[in-house]
């Protein structure tokens, strides 16, 4: 069998063989296709035909046309804030989870270091753990009577904040618990592209006279570039629809300060029951992640082009 | 001296050591704290100064089996996440295989499958709570499996359609010069061959529904939710039940951390989208 393989790899390419099963490929792709649009492609028409609609739960069905779903957006005070509160959310965790994530991964990329696999399966317990449970495990320590954290503070003689009920810390603490929870996804990625990287080329530039930064800087970040953004632009595109964390650890609150996007249409949908309003919020969201992800992809094109 | 030149040599590696125990412990004391409490009777959880040497009791997690069902939220959360798991697995891997063999669609049916990953969760939730209102699958297990594929079935296609374009034809093709037929190739060859990546992507699918909170907060009633809908309904009853909270939660993530260790050498490609192998 391996013989006929070998024979076979060479002379004739597969098509022949394959050009022969024509309705076959159609049979294979069409649940998988009926299953998406029943799931996906369905819900996303009707919740663009709902975002058209005046749709209010509580005041019975679907009525007339509305709109103002849309061209009203602009003028929703609490969603520039929730918006606000999401770029600032998502710049901060993706630059300090990048930072700390490849700084990590640059001293496990060590091939003189003892013990590496073991802290590599310390530092990825994180990254799969649910929000839920990431979120309430924090929300414990943090407790500002009963957590372990504020008595600790308390013993050292330094002040005891209430982490979550505080409206300028408690965005600080969400993104102290959310780079607690991402940063060994970043860490997983950049090390693995990093452990990919040729050892000749290091070797070359010892050669040549390079010492370690020069190295960093001439080969490092220059063959890293593509892994790193793609380790960023999926980060920047979770950090985007952050939701689990803020209803675990805040509730949006203290008042709206921890409100993102996603959170707050939440409220508008199963608080405020407008269904109309929230969808026509939601596409919103949808076209800002898409446009983010073009320009990043673009950066992306470029970049490997250099 | 010999400790001076020792030190000037290792320095640097000492250093890196020290770093890395410290963010290990950072990872590791919350989860140990955690499930201490969870052992801690009711006193013994609430006391500050903490108490740091006890008797360790299964109080907490009689009372999360016995005065909330959560043996009922366990089987939700399995059967919910494993039957979402599989039919993505058995329909995608179908589709998968057309379209790295055959090209069919391509590339707009492949890189639809991608383009599905940017949908917020809440784009997705408002229309999904409607049409289960309207089709009586609100409140119901087989609502929440629909929803869970609406995620795992593209990313499952997308996954398998880098697994199989990584096996070679030739496979196959010698299978068929051997008497089988396409279909049979495919069964007795591709299949087991790929088995590693299925199994991954089956089982990635699992933890992503396992950890799934906001489909599975607007879907479920009281009898249908999944564990993290469990977990977050116990910090509104009769305030914070530290000890049972503790309990519930040790129990939910310890099944993820084995998972991630039994799939760590496969997590890089499934989390990047196969964008890196």
């Amino acid at each position: 069998m391996t013989e006929l393989v070998k024979s076979s790899s060479k002379k004739s390419p597969a098509q022949p063989i394959l050009r022969s099963d024509r309705g076959l490929r159609i049979q294979l792709v069409l649940p998988a296709i009926i299953g998406i649009w029943l799931v996906v492609g369905f819900p996303l028409l009707y919740a663009f035909y709902v975002s058209l609609h005046d749709y209010v739960l509580s005041q019975g069905g679907i009525k007339g046309i509305n709109l103002g779903n849309y061209t009203q957006i602009f003028r929703d005070q609490l969603l520039v804030g929730a918006t606000r509160n999401t770029i600032i959310l998502t710049i901060s965790v993706v630059v300090l989870e990048f930072l700390i994530g490849f700084g990590l991964a640059l001293l496990l990329n060590n091939k003189r270091l003892k013990g590496r696999d073991f802290y590599l399966l310390i530092l990825l317990i994180p990254m799969l753990m649910p929000p839920i449970t990431v979120g309430t495990i924090w929300r414990l320590l943090l407790h500002p009577e009963l957590g372990i954290i504020n008595y600790f503070l308390g013993l050292i003689g330094l002040p005891q904040p209430a982490w979550l009920g505080d409206p300028r810390l408690a965005m600080v603490t969400i993104i102290i618990v959310d780079i607690w929870h991402e940063t060994s996804f970043i860490l997983l990625i950049l090390l693995a592209g990093l452990t990919s990287l040729p050892d000749e080329l290091y070797e070359a530039a010892m050669i040549d006279g390079a010492n370690s930064s020069q190295q960093f800087r001439f080969i490092t970040v220059p063959l890293m570039m593509p892994t790193i953004l793609v380790a960023v632009l999926i980060r920047m595109i979770a950090a985007l629809k952050t939701y689990d964390l803020v209803y675990i650890l805040t509730r949006g609150g203290p008042g709206i300060a921890t409100e993102t996007i996603s959170y707050y249409i939440y409220r508008v949908a199963f608080v405020f029951l407008d269904m109309g309003k929230s969808a026509a919020m939601s596409f919103l969201l949808l076209v800002v992640i898409i446009l983010l992800t073009l320009i990043l992809m673009r950066i992306m094109r470029t970049a490997e082009n250099i | 001296m010999k400790l001076v030149i020792w030190l000037r040599r290792n320095l640097g590696l000492l250093i890196t050591h020290l770093i890395l125990s410290g963010a290990s412990l950072v990872i590791l004391l919350p989860i140990l704290w955690v499930m201490r409490t969870s052992f801690a009777n009711r006193l013994i959880a609430y006391k500050i100064p903490p108490v740091w040497f006890f008797t360790p009791t299964l109080e907490n997690y009689r009372i999360i089996f016995e005065k909330y069902p959560f043996q009922k939220y366990f089987y939700n959360s399995i059967l919910v996440s494993a039957a979402a798991s599989l039919v993505a697995l058995a329909l995608g891997a179908l589709a998968a295989y057309s379209i790295a063999r055959f090209k069919t669609g391509d590339p707009i049916l492949r890189l639809s499958m991608l383009s599905t990953q940017m949908l917020p969760p809440i784009t997705l939730v408002i229309p999904i709570f409607l049409l289960a209102r309207i089709f009586h699958l609100w409140d119901s297990r087989l609502g929440l499996v629909l929803a869970y594929l609406s995620f795992n079935l593209p990313y499952t296609v997308w996954i398998l359609i880098g697994f199989f374009q990584g096996i070679p034809v030739d496979l196959e093709e010698a299978a068929m010069i051997d008497g089988c037929s396409r279909v049979q190739a495919f069964w007795r060859v591709t299949i087991p061959v790929s088995l590693p990546g299925l199994l991954a992507a089956g089982v990635f699918n699992f933890i992503l529904n396992w950890n799934e909170f906001l489909f599975a907060l607007i879907l479920t009633g009281r009898e249908t939710r999944t564990l993290p809908v469990a977990i977050a309904s116990l910090w509104t009853q009769q305030g914070v039940q530290i000890g049972a909270v503790s309990a519930a939660t040790f129990l939910v993530i310890l099944p993820v951390i084995i998972l991630t260790w039994v799939i760590q050498k496969s997590l890089v490609r499934n989390l990047t989208f196969g964008s890196i192998k």
